[in-house]
Formats: C-alpha cells, structure tokens, sequence
C-alpha cells in the first residue's frame, strides 16, 4: 500500500472514530484521543489491509475505547441533542484534513502579527489621544505628527518581537493575561481601522453609532473634521439656510456628534428637522453661539457673470 | 450468543489493567507492541482499542511515564513504562488477582471434580 493511501485511510479512521467520541466532555476525549492518530500510524505500519478491516468499524473501535478508557470516565451524562451534533460537526471539522493543515502552518504567521499588533497598538493609541485627527494607513513622515507616529510603530514593532521571540515560557495566569493583552489590541483596533481614512483627501464615512439623533456624514479635510459650513455670496455676503445635497441628491448632513458643540436645527412645517441648511446654528456646551469663522473672499474678475464661479461640475438637483 | 455463557471480552476487561501493568513490567513499550505481547502470552481476545484506552486511562491516573522514540522508518513510537505508582499498583493487583484466581480455581476444580464422578 503506498503510504499516502495510507496516510489517508489513518486521518480517516481516526476522523470516524473521533466523531463517534464527539460526546464525550472536551477534556477526557483530549486525553483519550491526545495520540489517536500516531497509535493508528504505528497499527497501520504493522501490516498490510485497511484499518477498517484489522480494527473493524470505527464506531465498534470507539465504543471499545470509551469503555477501556473507563466506565466513570465515558459517563452516562447525556447532553443536549443539539449539543451534541454540534460537537460532532466540530469533531469532524477538527479532524480533517485542512483543518490540521491550517493548524499547522497557523504558527508560522506568529512573527506577523508580532507586527500587526505593534502597529495597531500606535494606531489605537493615535486615534484616542485625538479623535479628529484622520488617520492613514502609513503616517505621513514630513509632518511632524506623521513622524511620532512612525517612530512610536518602530519601536513597538522592535518591543513587540522582543516580547514574541522570547523563549522563557510564561506562568499559567501570565500567558492568560498576555493572551487576553492581544485579543483586546485586536478588538479595539476594530474601530480604530473603521475610522482610518484613505489617501483621498475627502473622504465621507458614514458615522456607525448615532442613533436616535440625526443620522449624519463625517466630512473630513487634510486638516480635520468638518463641523460647519460657511457659505458666502459672489460678493462676500455670508448666506444663511443655504441647503446642501450632494451628488446624488440626498441631503449633506454633518455628523451632529463632530466637534464640541450642539446644533439647533431648524424644524419644517412637516414637522421634521431640516439637517442640511447651513451655516448650521450651534452652540458651545456653555451655551455661547458658535462665532463664523473669519474668511479670506477671492477677489472675483470684474465681469463674467455668466460663468459658472465655483469649479464643481455638480448642477444644482433642484 | 447465550446470554448465560460468559463473554470472554467481559471478562478479560476487569484485567486488563492488571495485564497491561505486567507486559510494562518487563519492558517499556509502545501501544500495538504491548497488543501484540498480550496476545503471544494468550490473550486472543483483546482488541486494540482496548489496549490503547487502557493505556491512557493508566497514563491519565499517573501510574505510567511515556516518552517519544524517534524511528527512521515508520512513525513515531509513543512508549510507555511504569512509575513507582504503576508499580505499586500492579504488586496490589496482582495480590487481589493470586487469592481472586485461587478461590475461583478452587471453586471450578470443586465442580468439575464433583461433575466428573
């Protein structure tokens, strides 16, 4: 028989028989079945014929094994039907074939995420210590913040390996803490890497968590978050209820959330909060109104009424 | 089967134990080579399941140490080998199982005296 056929029909077997065993409690079918595969290897490698013919089925092995292995220990404690299926589904997937393959080769992605984590973690921390500040993918090295940031990644990543590569192995309770330090890197870098921007310098992020308010857009520049929009006339008047829709139509509502201030919104005669006239009216937290910025007009050519003075291709939807 | 006649797999199961701890006793050995010693001292019965159960369930109570052998052709061997608890325990079972098989012989030697005449 040639080994890989062999090698098979081991993976196989054992498979069986550990989804014959799939109800018993986790900790005795590991003890139990720790070498199934290397004993199966060894009886294979005796002599010739298939497992299922030398052991019979793989049902009868493990009903034999259970019972060897001790009545206190197979013990009648019937579970839940559900439970059970389900322990055998998992059985079945812990005992084939790609699963031990991806098992395997799982360790090697260790130094990786040694990486990963040192680089989430200056992100993580990036992200709380200003929430405005949009973040990128790879920091910008020539502004000075982009360059903290870089360092910060080099020298966790160098702390980070340090700490991956070292041999002594941890305490019980250390490698419990030290399992759940990296679970929560990942967990909090979820919302760190939702909010990173893209290289455009625009970037519209739907805001995930504003809820009962107004459903709004975070609207970003180079420099931060939008808060307010100040629109003036050719003629450097400052316009007030100027309605805003985007390309599409759909009304531009800043995230109300964005910054420190409240907006008032004005309410149509529906009944509903009209979101999109700006310059929104908003108030500090003390109850101050938000004073316009102060804005450099453009000096306009004397004539040319007839061209269109702003370079966006967007005609009104109106 | 006849319900009435023993199951020689039965029986064979509540000395097991005992046989597993005697074929360690000699030397130290791996799961199909204790099988295959069990069966050349006359143990037909015994099922390879049985032996590697057997096997864990002494490991899993402390009364086995077990170590890897590298081998060049084949797979690894997992071999297994008494402790000072496995010793303990085979001197206590096997005093259990010399007064069990002598007051059982004499039972059976009584009947099939009696039964002869």
């Amino acid at each position: 028989m040639a080994s890989n056929n062999q090698a098979d029909d081991v993976a196989t077997y054992a498979a069986a028989v550990r989804a014959a065993l799939s109800n018993l409690p986790t900790d005795q079918s590991e003890v139990l079945l720790e070498d199934l595969e290397d004993h199966l290897r060894e009886v294979a490698a005796e002599a010739e014929g298939p497992l299922a013919e030398r052991l019979g089925p793989p049902e009868q092995y493990a009903q034999e094994l259970r019972s060897a292995y001790g009545a206190a220990h197979a013990g009648g404690r019937r579970q839940a039907a559900a439970l059970h299926d389900l322990r055998r589904a998992v059985g079945w997937v812990t005992a084939s074939a790609w699963y031990r393959q991806v098992r395997a080769f799982l360790p090697e992605l260790r130094p990786a995420w040694w990486v990963l984590r040192a680089y989430l973690l200056v992100l993580v921390i990036t992200v709380a210590f200003s929430p405005s500040y949009n973040i990128r993918p790879i920091p910008n090295p020539f502004s000075s913040r982009g360059l903290l940031e870089i360092i910060a990644m080099a020298i966790a990543i160098v702390v980070s390996v340090r700490l991956g590569r070292r041999n002594r192995p941890l305490a019980k309770s250390g490698r419990m803490l030290a399992v759940a330090a990296n679970v929560l890197i990942a967990l909090i870098a979820v919302p760190a890497l939702a909010s990173m921007g893209t290289f455009h310098p625009f970037t519209m992020v739907e805001s995930g968590g504003s809820g009962q308010t107004i459903q709004g857009q975070q609207l970003y520049t180079p420099s931060g978050v939008v808060t307010n929009i100040y629109p003036y006339s050719r003629d450097g008047k400052p316009l007030t209820d100027v309605l805003l829709y985007d390309q599409d139509g759909r009304a531009l509502t800043l995230d109300s959330k964005t910054g420190d201030a409240t907006t008032d919104y004005p309410v149509g005669a529906d009944g509903q909060q009209i979101t999109n006239a700006y310059p929104l009216h908003q108030r500090h937290l003390s109850g101050d109104p938000v004073a316009a910025p102060r804005v450099a007009l453009p000096p306009w050519p004397a004539q040319t009424p007839t061209v269109s003075p702003t370079p966006s291709p967007t005609p009104s939807p109106r | 089967m006849n319900q009435a006649e023993v199951d020689p797999t039965q029986l064979l199961k509540g000395v097991l134990d005992l046989a597993v701890l005697a074929v360690l006793a000699e030397a130290d050995s791996y799961g199909y080579d204790v099988l295959r010693r069990l069966r050349e001292n006359g143990l037909d019965h015994v099922g390879d399941a049985s032996v590697y159960g057997t096997l864990r369930r002494l490991y899993q109570a402390g009364a086995l140490n077990s170590y890897v052998v590298p081998s060049d052709e084949g797979p690894h061997r997992k071999y297994y080998g008494l402790n000072n608890r496995g010793r303990k325990a085979l001197d206590q079972s096997a005093q259990t199982w010399v007064s069990l098989s002598k007051a059982l012989n004499h039972l059976l030697n009584g009947r099939s005296n009696g039964h002869g005449k």
